[in-house]
């Protein structure tokens, strides 16, 4: 299908100055012959944004490409109005934890972040403070003393996550910062995200776990081959897909039958089922809006007892499938 | 949304408006990061390996051949020159640099820790300059004390030291060498930094290069003035013949070789530093 792909300044947050966003301006990257991304253009305001992409699809490369590890070929891109060109700057708004999992040899966690944050320019008390402060917000306290070698996965992903946000920067970019985590370390490191974005941060994250991406983020960029085709708040963005995709919504209510004589009798709903349970109806729609007020109108006519109304489809996973496929092929 | 985005304000180390005091406090985090790792890293101990050899070889004839044994101090001084020219100056510094140097960028490159750098406020030439600073250091330092405990240790065993250092030429000689282990150092240094950034391999192109210092005595006198030794060993105090299959040419006054080296330096670091600010961090293709 073609992707929706509005202009995104008419999508994310018109409202939030050039300033504050992160912008690619039809930015390209080849590797060679080989295609990075191309002519991306995206205005991400603050907010937690997920990437999402199958491997290889550019989601490294764009964020390589923001904080000026790659050089873009074509394109301009600058973080909240300052340009890669200017590290002394940028570095001090941007915090990035790469999917590397490399650190210098020999260093404790305490370490590894205080000696980066001297080399900011940091005085030693500020360091030392500033330091402990990051370790304690990933939860690493007590092993901040042992060699970042003897870590497991889960504690070198939470020290990369200490060491990208300990000055404070007011974009937090992440690559796969969920990978090795377990189930508690990622609600609590899931919470931080939260809360550091509710602090107006941009928190970019790259994800291919799309349950989890959908949990956490304000808007979405969905890339594929190295374009981007989708991006928005995934409402927005699955609502676009209306026309081409319809619409799921699951009623759980007591006359499924009753509902499903209402809802054909619509020129939008193309598909009404009961479910197996004989307790719900799947109804799949062109225009969801007209079909909540159809359904409003039911029960206020009928008499029918709702006890849920769910979407079925409205989440990244499945604007995914439809824009991407399982495999990664663009449908 | 404008109300919380106020709230986001990134924190700024307080150096004022100058950016040279920013850079010196830079220069001196990445030097402390570096030295611990150069020094007390698990490859050090090939270095401080290196650096011992020639005190080895010197600690084994004082052992070995003992002290009424020896004859006066000239006999030292043409033993010391020996092993300073032969193999301290042409092997271990060499050598030795070219391990350090070398790897200062190529191996963080190899160990994917390249980026920690590269996304703190610090100008990449500013990185390139604190890490050659680093080399210098550790290099001077390791291959200064080796040429150091060698020299005593060659004039150990022999009759007249006490004379010949503080009457004679001796602490002038000692002076000699080690400025040229700096000087050594810091050419070679150079040269390594720049092949560290130009060849994935800087192993390579240093051996093309200890070949040419190799055959260095049987250049045409216009070819000599592009190597490094024919500088450091103008500064030699003790002379040392090449051989007869050697072709002569006039060696550079001292005016001359330590301008000329501290120069191409300058220019080899500079070259790198322009060369780091367009690099691109992808070690997938290492």
């Amino acid at each position: 299908m073609n992707a929706p792909s509005p202009h995104p300044a008419a999508v994310m947050h018109p409202e939030v100055p050039d300033d504050r966003r992160v912008i690619f301006e039809n930015v390209s990257k080849f590797y060679g012959e080989v295609l990075g991304v191309n002519r991306v253009t995206l205005s991400i305001p603050p907010g937690i944004t997920g990437l999402v992409g199958p491997n290889g699809s550019g989601k490294t490369t764009l964020m390589n490409l923001i904080v000026g590890l790659l050089q873009p070929t074509r394109g301009a891109l600058s973080v909240l109005g300052v340009t890669t060109d200017r590290p002394e700057e940028l570095f001090r708004l941007i915090g990035y934890s790469t999917q590397y999992d490399a650190f210098p040899p020999g260093m404790t966690g305490y370490q590894f972040v205080y000696s980066f944050l001297r080399v900011h320019g940091f005085g030693h008390a500020e360091s030392e403070a500033m330091t402990w402060k990051a370790i304690e917000r990933v939860g690493l306290v007590e092993a901040a003393g042992r060699k970042v070698a003897g870590y497991s996965k889960g504690m070198r992903q939470r020290i990369k996550l200490a060491q990208a946000m300990a000055h404070q920067p007011s974009v937090l970019i992440l690559d796969e910062p969920l990978n090795g985590l377990d189930p508690m370390a990622r609600a609590e490191v899931i919470s931080l995200f939260r809360e550091l974005a509710a602090g107006g941060l941009h928190v970019i994250v790259s994800s291919h776990i799309l349950h989890e991406v959908d949990l956490i983020s304000d808007q979405v960029v969905l890339l594929n081959g190295g374009y981007v085709v989708a991006e928005g708040e995934i409402t927005g963005v699955r609502d676009e897909m209306e026309e081409q995709h319809p619409a799921q919504v699951l009623i759980r209510c007591d006359r499924p039958s009753l509902l499903a004589s209402r809802v054909f009798e619509q020129d939008h709903v193309v598909e009404a089922r009961i479910h197996e349970d004989g307790k719900g109806l799947l109804v799949r729609t062109r225009d969801a809006d007209q079909f909540y007020l159809l359904l409003n109108q039911v029960v206020l006519e009928n008499g029918l007892g709702i006890e849920t109304v769910m979407p079925t489809d409205a989440d990244v996973h499945a604007v995914y499938q439809y824009l991407i496929g399982s495999n990664g092929e663009k449908s | 949304m404008s109300e919380i985005v106020t709230q986001s304000v990134s924190v700024r180390p307080s150096t004022g408006n100058l950016p040279w005091r920013l850079w010196a406090k830079q220069i001196l985090a990445v030097l402390r990061l570096e030295l611990r790792k150069s020094f007390l890293g698990r490859r050090a101990l090939a270095l401080y390996l290196l650096a011992l050899a020639p005190v080895f070889i010197l600690l084994l004839r004082v052992l070995l051949g003992g002290v009424n044994d020896a004859g006066d101090t000239a006999e030292a001084t043409t033993i010391f020159s020996a092993v300073y020219q032969g193999f301290l100056l042409r092997m271990v510094i060499f050598l030795g640099c070219v391990a350090i140097f070398g790897n200062l960028v190529r191996r963080e490159v190899l160990d994917r820790t390249l980026h920690y750098y590269f996304l703190t406020p610090l100008r990449r030439e500013v990185l390139v300059g604190a890490k050659y600073l680093t080399g210098l250091i550790v290099a001077t330092v390791l291959f200064g004390l080796s040429t150091l405990v060698s020299f005593i240790l060659a004039y150990l065993p022999h009759e007249g030291v006490q004379t010949f250092l503080f009457q004679g030429p001796g602490l002038g000689h000692l002076a000699s060498y080690l400025l040229i282990t700096a000087l050594a150092c810091l050419g070679y240094g150079a040269v390594f930094l720049f092949f560290g950034f130009f060849f994935k391999s800087p192993a390579i192109p240093a051996l093309m290069v200890f070949g040419w210092e190799g055959i260095h005595f049987l250049l045409p006198p216009m070819l000599k003035k592009v190597s490094v030794i024919h500088y450091l060993q103008s500064l030699l105090p003790v002379p040392m013949s090449e051989g007869p299959l050697a072709i002569l040419a006039d060696a550079p006054s001292p005016w001359i070789a330590i301008p000329g080296l501290i120069v191409l330096a300058a220019v080899l670091v500079t070259v790198s530093a322009m060369k780091i600010r367009r690099m691109e961090i992808s070690y997938e293709e290492e």
